[in-house]
């Protein structure tokens, strides 16, 4: 199944979503470079969820939308989508950027999540670790950062190189600049507010992360009242990209089991 | 025709990494030749005005070996004391870089005072990689520009104190001691790359508009569209608001030129102006408009030119005087351009005061109809 494609005006701001599956709502936050793409991951959690899944601004040919400043204003987007949408409470799952949105939501709204799933998320400080910084680098360096497994990358290659593809391209690496360039993938106020989050919490992460190692993991943990952690030995900074069926099911079944509405 | 003497103050060396901004240790850079280096480049500007230059020009990069002029505001504030004719054009400090752009105000207002009035102030945005050496946001880099150059003529016109209150840089109290000489304010020039909305912008103000080592059918264009923004603004442009600016290389004969030019110049696009991919279009430093006209006509990068690519693209200028005067004559003519910005290279710092020499004598005297003519009377303000 296809999954359908609305946009919808979130306050003035035009937000494309992908909606296909039946089941408790779950909305789903993309990481850079995954925006518009409808992946094995997405389709196995349709199976078991109404899943949602909105394009960042600016991302994946979606036009910008310029007062996005912060990571956080994205974070209060996707609170209005919600409230457009009717949906008084969702399963939120977020990955890399996506992951970092879905905990600004978290801790400004915790009790509209049934459950929080965190998939390698950046956004906070951990110390003794510095991001790479991915704009710095070519394609294969940045393939090599982010994928345990670089043929799932693949999926992710954009359809041709033509003037406007490469110009959709440049507007996506400028939104997630505009959001990360300084400081880098993360924002120093958010790492003191996740003591915040009540929803049940899963942190899902790559074992091979070269961009947010285990060791950033465990400083989620520790600050995330309850979080539970499960590792993906296959996979690099987007398990659920080079693992995507193991980590649906790990997800699937965490948000069936400790979710508050399910 | 007006003579500006152009320094980018390199530091010339061979290395085999892919990059020559932001990632080239500066365990390479040899601070004892960098003494030599900074005395012998500052000698040239000095002897720039000796021999009849009308302008010495500094400009501002960041950790490379290209230009080792960080603060070209330090370097300005050295020549102004040594010099007492010569404009000093600074082109340009980079606003957006700045976090207190309120202290460019400051600076070219003290050296506009100190130099007696000598001062042209560039306003630029600062090339790709300098967004990575110093972590600017690039998607800011044009509303910053854009913000800092209001701040700073405001600075520079406006009693104080004013409060300003921007979105990048807001201040209580805008007030600098000292105010500027030049009335209303030192003249702004505006070297850039090309893009429409700072073609627009600057011809909006009057502010001469120049573009840096970029081949001359790229300058025509520019500068027709930067003559019809001026005439869309109500007036016509002067000649001393454009300007050609290029490398020259003079020698007793073409050939010699020649030689010398392939030693020479070659560097700076080769070496100088090699840098990673990433680097050469920051996100958001461009706008989609100026990507697309870009993209659709992609210029050859700097490393991927053949010598005979500058010769013939008229990157630079290379020749006996005779045919380096012939060559100049196209240029300006060409291009109606009043101002001649450019560096030399001799390959030594001897062999560079000889060139120099040469230039002063056998082909500046043959452009001088308009010697009475004072090129900042009515322009950059």
């Amino acid at each position: 199944m296809a999954p359908t494609l609305r946009e919808i005006d979130v306050r003035g701001t035009p937000v494309r979503l992908h909606t296909d599956g039946d089941g408790p709502p779950l909305l789903f936050l993309h990481g850079a470079g995954a925006g518009g793409r409808w992946l094995g991951f997405q389709e196995a959690l349709a199976r078991r969820f109404t899943l949602r899944c909105p394009v960042h601004p600016g991302h994946g040919g979606a036009p910008a939308a310029d007062w996005i400043d912060e990571v956080a204003d994205l974070a209060f987007l996707y609170l209005d989508l919600l409230d457009t949408l009717g949906l008084d409470r969702v399963h939120l799952v977020g990955a890399s950027l996506g992951g970092w949105i879905a905990a600004e939501m978290a801790v400004m709204a915790s009790s509209r999540l049934d459950s929080l799933v965190l998939i390698d998320p950046v956004g906070i400080k951990v110390e003794g670790w510095i991001y790479p910084f991915l704009f710095g680098m070519e394609l294969p360096q940045v393939v090599t950062t982010i994928f345990h497994r670089p043929e799932a990358a693949l999926a992710l290659a954009p359809a041709d190189q033509s003037l406007d593809t490469l110009v959709e391209l440049y507007r996506q690496n400028a939104a997630l600049a505009r959001v990360a360039w300084n400081p880098y993938l993360y924002n120093p106020r958010l790492r003191r507010r996740l003591g915040r989050i009540t929803a049940p919490t899963l942190l899902v992460w790559g074992e091979h992360d070269r961009l947010a190692p285990l060791a950033c993991a465990e400083a989620w943990r520790a600050e995330i009242p309850g979080a539970r952690l499960v590792t993906f030995a296959r996979s690099g900074h987007v398990p659920h990209l080079e693992e995507p069926q193991a980590v649906a099911g790990a997800v699937s079944d965490f948000c069936r089991r400790v979710g508050r509405a399910a | 025709m007006k003579f500006y003497y152009f320094h980018l103050m390199p530091y010339v060396m061979d290395h085999d990494e892919p990059s020559s901004w932001v990632t080239l240790s500066n365990r390479h850079y040899d601070p004892a030749l960098g003494h030599t280096l900074y005395h012998q480049y500052l000698d040239q500007l000095e002897y720039a005005e000796t021999l009849g230059w009308d302008g010495i020009c500094v400009n501002e990069h960041h950790q490379n070996c290209y230009g080792t002029m960080p603060s070209p505001n330090v370097m300005a504030a050295m020549l102004v004391r040594r010099t007492s004719r010569a404009k000093i054009a600074i082109l340009g400090n980079g606003l957006p870089l700045r976090d207190n752009p309120l202290r460019i105000a400051e600076e070219i207002a003290m050296l506009d005072v100190v130099s007696g009035g000598r001062v042209v102030s560039g306003f630029v945005r600062g090339i790709g990689p300098e967004y990575f050496s110093l972590a600017i946001n690039p998607t800011h880099s044009r509303e910053r520009f854009y913000e800092a150059a209001e701040l700073i003529l405001r600075a520079w016109t406006e009693d104080g104190p004013f409060p300003f209150d921007g979105r990048f840089y807001r201040y209580p109290f805008v007030n600098p001691w000292p105010r500027p000489l030049q009335r209303p304010h030192p003249p702004v020039w505006c070297p850039s790359q090309g893009s429409t909305e700072t073609v627009e912008w600057a011809a909006k103000r009057r502010f001469p508009y120049l573009m840096v080592f970029t081949p001359i059918k790229r300058i025509a264009q520019i500068y027709a569209e930067y003559r019809e923004a001026c005439e869309r603004h109500g007036y016509t442009a002067s000649p001393y608001q454009l300007t050609v600016n290029l490398p020259i290389v003079v020698a007793e004969n073409d050939a010699k030129a020649r030689e010398i030019a392939r030693a020479t110049a070659l560097w700076v696009y080769h070496v100088g102006l090699r840098m990673s991919p990433p680097f050469y279009q920051p996100p958001g430093y461009v706008t989609e408009p100026s990507l697309r006209r870009l993209l659709a006509n992609r210029p050859k990068l700097p490393t991927e030119l053949t010598f005979e690519d500058l010769e013939e693209g008229g990157y630079i200028i290379c020749g006996s005087p005779a045919t380096v005067r012939d060559k100049l004559r196209v240029f300006a003519d060409e291009l109606r351009a009043g101002i001649v910005c450019s560096g030399m290279n001799g390959g030594s710092h001897e062999k560079t005061l000889e060139m120099m020499e040469l230039f002063a004598r056998e082909v500046m005297p043959h452009f001088r109809e308009d010697a009475h003519v004072d090129e900042t009377a009515g322009v950059g303000r």
